[in-house]
């Protein structure tokens, strides 16, 4: 045997030993364990001990997971903190100041220099990610040529690659992450690739489907209302809602066409609130026809839109509906004889505050009868002072204007 | 020279605001939330000669910056710079007393332009 004269050596050598021999030990304490503790025990005791083992390793695989992102996430967060200063100082340097934005050069003609870009790390995607957030973070603070100019800088580095691969990616979330950064950067998306989307399964993608092809489709924004087969749910509506009225350039089309031809209840509800924000006076037939539907929510948001239009025009048909309606449907008659207000119904509504067993009914006729301005007309009228105490109480809340509800 | 005071909590509005307004006519100062911005105010005697707020920020939204500042007896002109297109919170901008509104993203010139006309 030959001897180790170096101490550093021996003593890695003697380290190694020692490691060894733990690990030679704990293999017999495991072996010994099998046979004298495993073996003998039950079958019960023996199927316990395999699940606490499985237990204990699948913890500490988690724990171990847990820890490799989070330090991978630490690691991630370190080297944005010393490039994103980087990216921002370029971004003003070579975009921000560019001296041709003085000049009132087109932003098409502006040659930007990109060479400092180019010394950042951009062959790791997690930089070429960070840049192109740091441009979109930019252009939501500036507009104009900049904006532009921040887009040229954009597709001349080939950032679109990336997004576009992440379009094409099997995960939702990387798909909705590309449709963001499209949208923000107002890239083209053909409708092949998008239209799909709108109706995905996936609830998050199919919003922000919807939301990109409204802002990025110019001539028909609104298509993928014929194709909707998923229900608009209530806060994708409000979303939609917002971005629509928010999306500046939009082509509005006629939304009678899908009050008329759609089959999905949702869009029919949704174009009902977008005739009534854009003042649509010409969908009024298609709104009274859809009156005859069976489903009484949709007929109720149809009155509720009538009413919204102040379509005279409906009133008739509205109280001759009346007595056949649900609930829900009679109090937006009746809100809705309050907002047309033009007192051809002053009895009907008069009746229906002084006969009506329901609450909500009578609350909705003494408002609909103040906004007829019957109260007011008539402020010595005896069924005023005949009423019920309950009744009395009812129209001095109408009555109040700080009052809404 | 001008001093302006930046109340804004996204950290690239700063200096997009810095390079658009040329350092050698405005000293910019920047605060990242409502309470930064009235601890500067109430240290520097509200020595400004403009404030541009954004609205929603934390600790002290912009609306109550303004009304600290309108309810003083030498107000400062403000302009809010919001990316809240909501109606409301414009008119109520304007109530409390703010004099220009601009929404995000900004146009640089725009900006540029109203400083100069709000400090004339």
């Amino acid at each position: 045997m030959s001897q180790i004269d170096n101490p550093t050596l021996s003593a890695s050598v003697e380290t190694v030993s020692s490691y060894l021999e733990t690990a030679f030990t704990s293999v017999k304490a495991a072996t010994r364990f099998l046979e004298n503790t495993f073996l003998n025990a039950p079958i019960t005791i023996q199927i316990a001990m395999v699940f606490i083992i499985i237990a204990i390793v699948t913890t500490a695989l988690a724990y171990i997971s847990i820890l490799r992102n989070r330090y991978r996430g630490y690691r991630t967060d370190k080297k944005l903190a010393r490039l994103c200063p980087r990216i921002d100082n370029l971004l003003i340097d070579e975009v921000l100041s560019h001296p041709s934005l003085q000049q009132h050069v087109p932003p098409d003609e502006i040659q930007l220099n990109i060479a400092p870009f180019e010394q950042l790390p951009l062959h790791r995607r997690w930089a070429r990610q960070a840049l192109t957030g740091r441009i979109i973070h930019f252009r939501r603070n500036v507009r104009g040529n900049i904006g532009l100019l921040l887009r040229n800088l954009y597709m001349q580095l080939d950032l679109d690659n990336d997004t576009l691969k992440k379009l094409k990616s099997r995960h939702w979330e990387k798909k909705v992450q590309a449709l963001t950064e499209l949208t923000s950067l107002d890239m083209f998306i053909s409708d092949v690739t998008i239209l799909p989307m709108t109706n995905d399964r996936n609830r998050e993608l199919r919003a922000a489907a919807r939301h990109a092809y409204i802002k990025l489709s110019k001539n028909e924004p609104f298509k993928f209302f014929d194709i909707a087969k998923e229900p608009l749910l209530m806060w994708d509506q409000v979303e939609l809602f917002r971005t629509i009225t928010s999306t500046e350039n939009i082509a509005i089309p006629n939304f009678a066409r899908w009050i008329i031809y759609s089959g999905n209840k949702s869009v029919i509800s949704f174009c009902l609130k977008l005739v009534v924000y854009y003042n649509q006076h010409n969908a009024v037939p298609a709104i009274l026809r859809l009156l005859e539907t069976k489903d009484h929510y949709l007929r109720a948001d149809a009155i509720n839109c009538l009413g919204k239009l102040r379509a005279r025009i409906a009133e008739d048909k509205l109280v001759a509906l009346y007595s056949h309606q649900p609930i829900p449907c009679q109090i937006e008659i009746l809100k809705a004889l309050g907002r047309i207000g033009s007192g051809e119904h002053v009895e009907f509504l008069k009746t229906e505050f002084l006969h009506a067993t329901d609450f909500d009914l009578r609350k909705h006729a003494a408002k609909s009868l103040v906004r007829n301005q019957w109260v007011s007309d008539h402020p010595g009228d005896e069924l005023l002072s005949s009423v019920s105490q309950e009744n009395l109480r009812i129209l001095r809340h109408c009555m109040n204007p700080l009052i809404k509800y | 020279m001008k001093k302006i005071l930046l109340i804004e909590d996204d950290e690239i509005m700063p200096k997009i605001v810095a390079r658009i307004l040329p350092s050698t006519e405005y000293r910019l100062e920047h605060a990242s939330n409502g309470k930064e911005a009235l601890q500067l105010l109430e240290e520097t005697s509200y020595a400004y000669d403009l404030i541009i707020t954004d609205i929603m920020m934390p600790y002290a939204n912009g609306f109550e910056i303004l009304s600290k500042i309108k309810h003083r007896d030498r107000p400062i002109p403000v302009i809010i710079i919001s990316n809240a297109g909501n109606e409301d919170m414009i008119m109520e901008g304007f109530k409390l007393g703010a004099d220009d509104f601009l929404k995000k993203p900004i146009l640089p010139a725009e900006l540029l332009i109203r400083v100069k006309k709000l400090l004339m």
